[in-house]
């Protein structure tokens, strides 16, 4: 289980949180003309990297409020945590992280279990 | 008689004899006995079946790591799969052998062993495919569950256990030497400490063996005393006994279970065992090793254990298994086992030893000649044969020269492995260590430090060391540390996974996983057929796939596989360790969320009101409403909704629709808000005012209903469904945070402050007006769909006039702490009106009468309001609502969408069924297109046959059309396709 630093309340087990997928998704408002397909991608299609990732949480059983995150998916390790009015942490500030070719690093995936 | 006792055991009390059965036939042990002990000491060897060929076996180990020596409690609502080798015995328990029938001597089931040639690794997925798909569910499986497998499931199972949360900053698991050497290096430091041990009594290998005699001068047992004493009285060390860690969670998460009931019958009335659920900064392991065995010709007879288990008897538990045990090792972890032996005065009947003369070391070589023990060097034990107990080994010498020893007992060693399960679940890596032949910890993923044998370090000398170095970032206490060791320090190993033995008949087995009945020779055939990836080898052979995990042979696996393979053990690697360590009862993990605490349930604040007037009730999410109120004991549910339904068209009915979600919606920019959440305009509409409207999801699918009052464009108040009211409120929360943070609004949940009476019928007028004597509900005064709010008794309530029955109605809205006064109230002026109180069925048949969905029984998430035909419900002029786009994408517009439309059965006789097909044609030919299905069916009482709701493809344009429905015994009937209302069209009554 994770602990979740709820940037309001602090750090907190996962069990108070839920996940809300992709953070920094724009939700196109009505006032625009966009497709079919353009609109289709914004409801249904989120991207799903094994490694950086942005992602929103909210502290549903605390304050009710929703935050973001750089979670790598791989480790699960949480690099770090923002507002929603934060700006947006580049990748490249954690990018170091990445070890072997496939975003996989070599201690704590899981995927691996003996030294190679 | 033999004795058997070792009476030096400081931990038995052998003045305290409690009996205990196995199998029926009455035995004794001493306080502190394990089953397995007990029954060591009364000769018992044979204690249950092997799992695939009902094999002959016995006890292998003294610990968690038993693969065989599995026994159900029948005493404790019949508990299966107990380790013998863990589980203490107390005065009348009850205990049964497994997986035999008639009897553990004579099993049936042992025929198995006779067709064992046929039996090889992928047996399943090769055998049972044919000759249909339905041999494999009616007659492969059930004969196969019933022969094979482990204990039987308990029937009636009542554990209860509690969970507890821990926030420290150490954690040492294992309570052994190093264990509490690290302790007292952090003994009054300022850190929280939490010292976890699986046994009750700490100590690890210095009570389960006589390798270490002395520390700093002191006997070893006086010396744990004066530690423990000194932990016990420190301030920041807590000791956890009889609680094994089962998970190494990431962030440093810990889960322990507790038993709270060793060597004692657990009771109903107080919890049996407490998970642990620990967050720490730290993780000291120092959780010991685990003794390999060996492959060779059947050598999983009864009487043949690991060597450290069989010395661990002796030390810890005070019970001799036998007095003439042939011992065979590899490497220097036996001495201490002859060393122990002899101590005794029991010289064993033969030390067979792997390795050279030159290679054993020189004070166990001296030992052994000086007490004149057959000494068999370069030797291995090729077979090992009994009739269910073992009788005879044949030794094989280097030069190939066999001999025959006869004995009743052997003690195997095939090395030891540091217990890196643990480790791996957090997810740090192992490495090969070619010397000591076996994985170790290497590099760690989270704050874990391995400490002794844990970490691979099996030098006695090297302690002291070791622990100063590694607790550094502690800035502990620093430890002083003198060991005196009867046997060398340093281990020593000769490489040994299996016995080449040639095969001396097809029944003889060399067993690799004795748990699962795995052979070498399994592992040699899923090589050949191509799955030598060490994970897949795993699936095809089930080896290490038991409760037992493979703990005394996973390694010898991967040794052997490596060898095949021609490839070094690291690059053959592990297969991964997953949580729990060992096995964890679904009891323990579910705490006190079980039976009535599973959910919460909730209740209307006039619930003691419908238990007192006999409702039947009705589960809708976590609430409990009433169904329905018989009148009668006899009156059948079908008779009082008919009733019920029948008194409000005529009369009038009361509901309790206090469960409905209510939200309360505030802040200047409300009505924005509201237009954008909800499918309908709000913005023409007057203060005062109610709209029924809809929520959407982004895709356009009908997520939920309720009625919106607008006090002000500041101000409103929703209902939602009873189930949907957390979703709407997170789904407002979510928006008005994420995605318009501009807009000035704030939203609260108001469901359980406010108690709803919807009351409905001809006669409500009459009886509100009675009730609520000083308010006018004349037409023009209260017309439908407003609301007013009026002080009643000094309570402010809220009257809306809205109906969810077709009748005409009011709902009203009271502070819960008084609507019981309230609700009794209009059933006292009611009465004579012929008032009576409805549940929920009859609310479901009414309001389909009127062909009013229920969201979530008539839409499924597939359904658009334009596929309910509610298009008017749609604010055509408004930017942007949720989901607003996705009404006009080439899907959602799609003409031959499932529609809502009304059915009647052609012949009123009938019976539609809710969830049955909508066929075109009379005659059922598979496959049947799918038209759709009847979401919604009753039996009408004002129109005297049944009626339904369905969803139908293109159902629109079928209107007045006909088609047929299926039904439960595979017939069809025929029906009408008709809107969906039945029951006064044009909303007069409604209105009135």
């Amino acid at each position: 289980m994770l602990v979740i630093d709820c940037p309001y309340c602090g750090p907190r087990d996962q069990s108070e949180f839920s996940n809300g997928g992709e953070a920094h998704v724009k939700r196109p408002d009505g006032s625009q003309d966009i497709s079919d397909r353009e609109w289709g991608e914004y409801v249904f299609i989120r991207s799903n990297p094994k490694g950086l990732f942005y992602e929103r949480w909210v502290h549903s059983h605390g304050c009710r409020k929703w935050f973001n995150c750089v979670r790598d998916t791989s480790t699960d390790e949480i690099l770090e945590i923002y507002k929603l009015d934060d700006p947006q942490p580049p990748l490249k500030k954690f990018e170091n992280k990445i070890k072997t070719p496939s975003g996989e690093p070599d201690v704590g995936s899981g995927n691996f279990t003996v030294k190679k | 008689m033999i004795e058997l006792n070792n009476q030096n055991s400081p931990f038995i009390h052998f003045h305290q004899k409690i009996s205990f059965k196995f199998d029926g036939i009455k035995y004794f042990g001493y306080k502190g006995d394990t089953i397995a002990s007990a029954l060591f000491r009364n000769g018992i060897k044979l204690i249950g079946r092997s799992f695939k060929y009902h094999r002959p076996r016995g006890i292998y180990t003294c610990g968690i790591e038993e693969p065989n020596a599995l026994v159900q409690i029948i005493s404790e609502y019949s508990e299966p799969n107990v380790r013998a080798t863990v589980k203490k015995i107390y005065e009348g328990m009850e205990v049964e052998s497994q997986n035999r029938w008639p009897s553990l001597d004579f099993d049936i089931g042992s025929i198995n062993n006779v067709f064992s040639p046929l039996f090889s690794a992928g047996f399943y997925y090769k055998t049972f495919m044919g000759p249909h798909k339905s041999f494999w569910k009616k007659i492969y499986e059930p004969v196969i569950r019933k022969a094979a497998g482990l204990g039987k499931p308990p029937k009636e199972f009542k554990a209860i256990s509690s969970h507890l949360h821990h926030n420290v900053d150490i954690v040492i698991v294992g309570g052994g030497l190093n264990g509490l050497l690290a302790a007292v290096s952090l003994l009054n430091t300022n850190y929280d400490v939490l010292l976890i041990e699986s046994d009750n009594q700490l100590g690890g290998i210095l009570n389960n063996s006589s390798k270490i005699n002395e520390i700093n001068g002191k006997p070893s047992q006086e010396w744990i005393k004066e530690t423990i004493e000194n932990i016990e009285n420190s301030k920041n060390i807590k000791i956890l006994k009889n609680t094994l860690v089962t998970t190494y969670n990431y962030i440093n998460h810990l889960i322990a279970v507790e038993d709270k009931y060793v060597g004692a019958k657990p009771t109903e009335d107080k919890v049996n065992s407490t998970l642990h659920k620990i967050r720490t900064e730290h993780v000291i392991l120092s959780n010991g090793h685990i003794e390999r065995f060996l492959s060779f010709q059947n050598n999983d007879l009864p009487g043949i254990m690991l060597g450290a288990s069989f010395e661990k008897y002796i030390c810890r538990y005070g019970v001799i298994p036998s007095k003439e045990p042939v011992i065979f090792s590899n490497n220097s972890n036996s001495n201490s086992l002859v060393q122990t032996l002899l101590e005794l005065n029991i010289k064993p009947k033969a030390y067979i030893d792997s390795r050279s003369g030159e290679q054993i070391e020189g004070q166990l070589f001296d030992l052994i000649r000086k007490n004149d023990i057959p000494l068999y060097t370069n030797a291995q034990v090729k077979a090992a044969y009994g009739n269910k107990k073992l009788e005879k080994i044949i030794v094989e010498d280097s030069s190939g020269g066999t001999s025959e020893i006869a004995t009743d007992f052997l003690c195997v060693s095939g090395g030891i492995n540091p217990d890196v399960h643990l480790f791996t679940q957090s997810k740090g890596l192992l490495d090969w260590d070619e010397k000591d032949l076996t994985y170790k910890p290497s590099t760690p993923f989270q704050n874990t430090i391995t400490l002794g044998s844990a970490s691979g370090q099996f030098n006695l000398e090297e302690v002291e060391n070791e622990i100063n170095k590694k607790l550094k970032i502690f800035s502990p206490n620093k430890i002083k540390i003198k060991i005196k060791s009867s046997t060398a320090n340093e281990y020593q190993i000769q490489k040994l996974w299996e016995v080449a033995a040639h095969k001396s008949s097809m029944w003889s087995k060399s067993f690799i996983d004795l748990q699962n009945d795995v052979t070498t020779k399994d592992i040699r055939q899923a090589i050949s057929e191509g799955f030598d990836r060490i994970e897949h080898l795993k699936r095809f052979t089930t080896n290490s796939m038991g409760t037992d995990q493979g703990k005394i042979s996973s390694i010898n696996a991967l040794g052997i596989v490596s060898d095949l393979l021609d490839k070094k053990v690291n690059e053959v690697g592990t297969t991964i360790y997953r949580p729990p360590y060992a096995p964890l009862s679904f009891a323990a993990i579910a705490g006190r969320n079980s039976y009535e605490f599973y959910d919460p349930e909730r209740k209307s604040p006039i619930h003691q009101w419908h238990i007192k007037n006999g409702a039947v009730f009705e589960d809708v999410g976590q609430w409990k409403r009433p169904w329905y109120f018989p009148n009668s004991k006899s009156e059948s549910m079908h008779d009082a909704v008919q009733r019920e339904s029948k008194n409000v068209r005529e009369n009038a009915g009361v509901l309790d629709g206090s469960t409905l979600g209510k939200i309360e919606i505030k802040g200047k920019d409300a009505l924005n808000f509201m237009n954008l959440i909800y499918t309908n305009s709000f913005t023409k509409m007057k203060p005062g005012s109610a709209r029924y409207a809809l929520m959407l999801g982004e895709d356009g699918m009908v997520k939920d209903d309720g009625i919106i009052c607008k006090i002000s464009d500041e101000h409103f108040i929703a209902t939602t469904t009873t189930g949907g009211a957390a979703n709407v409120l997170a789904c407002m929360e979510e928006y008005a945070q994420t995605e318009w943070p501009n807009l000035k609004v704030y939203m609260n949940s108001i469901t359980e402050q406010f108690a709803t009476f919807n009351i409905s019928g001809p006669k409500t007028r009459e009886i509100m007006s009675k009730v609520f004597s000083e308010i006018d509900f004349s037409n023009e005064a209260f017309p439908f769909m407003t609301f007013q709010f009026h002080e009643f008794e000094k309570t402010q309530i809220r009257i809306m006039r809205a109906s969810f029955t077709g009748e005409m109605g009011y709902e009203i809205y009271v502070p819960a702490s008084s609507a019981l006064k309230i609700w009794e109230r209009i059933h006292e002026y009611g009465k004579e009106f012929g008032l009576i109180p409805y549940g929920t069925e009859t609310m479901h048949l009414l309001r389909a009468e009127k062909g009013y969905i229920i969201v979530g029984q008539d839409t499924d998430g597939s359904i658009t309001p334009i596929d309910l035909g509610l298009n008017w419900m749609i604010g055509k002029n408004k930017i942007d609502f949720l989901g607003k786009r996705s009404l006009t994408r080439s899907d959602t517009v799609r003409s031959d969408r499932k529609q809502l439309v009304g059915i009647m059965p052609t012949n009123k006789e009938d019976q539609i069924q809710e969830g049955q097909h909508i066929l075109l044609q009379e005659t059922i030919e598979t496959p049947v297109p799918m038209l759709g299905h009847i979401t919604s069916s009753y039996h009408s009482p004002t129109m005297g046959h049944t009626f339904g709701l369905a969803v139908i493809k293109d159902g629109h344009s079928l209107i007045g059309t006909k088609a047929f429905a299926s039904t439960s015994d595979q017939k069809t009937i025929p029906i009408d396709i008709v809107k969906p209302i039945f029951y006064d069209e044009k909303n007069e009554r409604l209105v009135s």
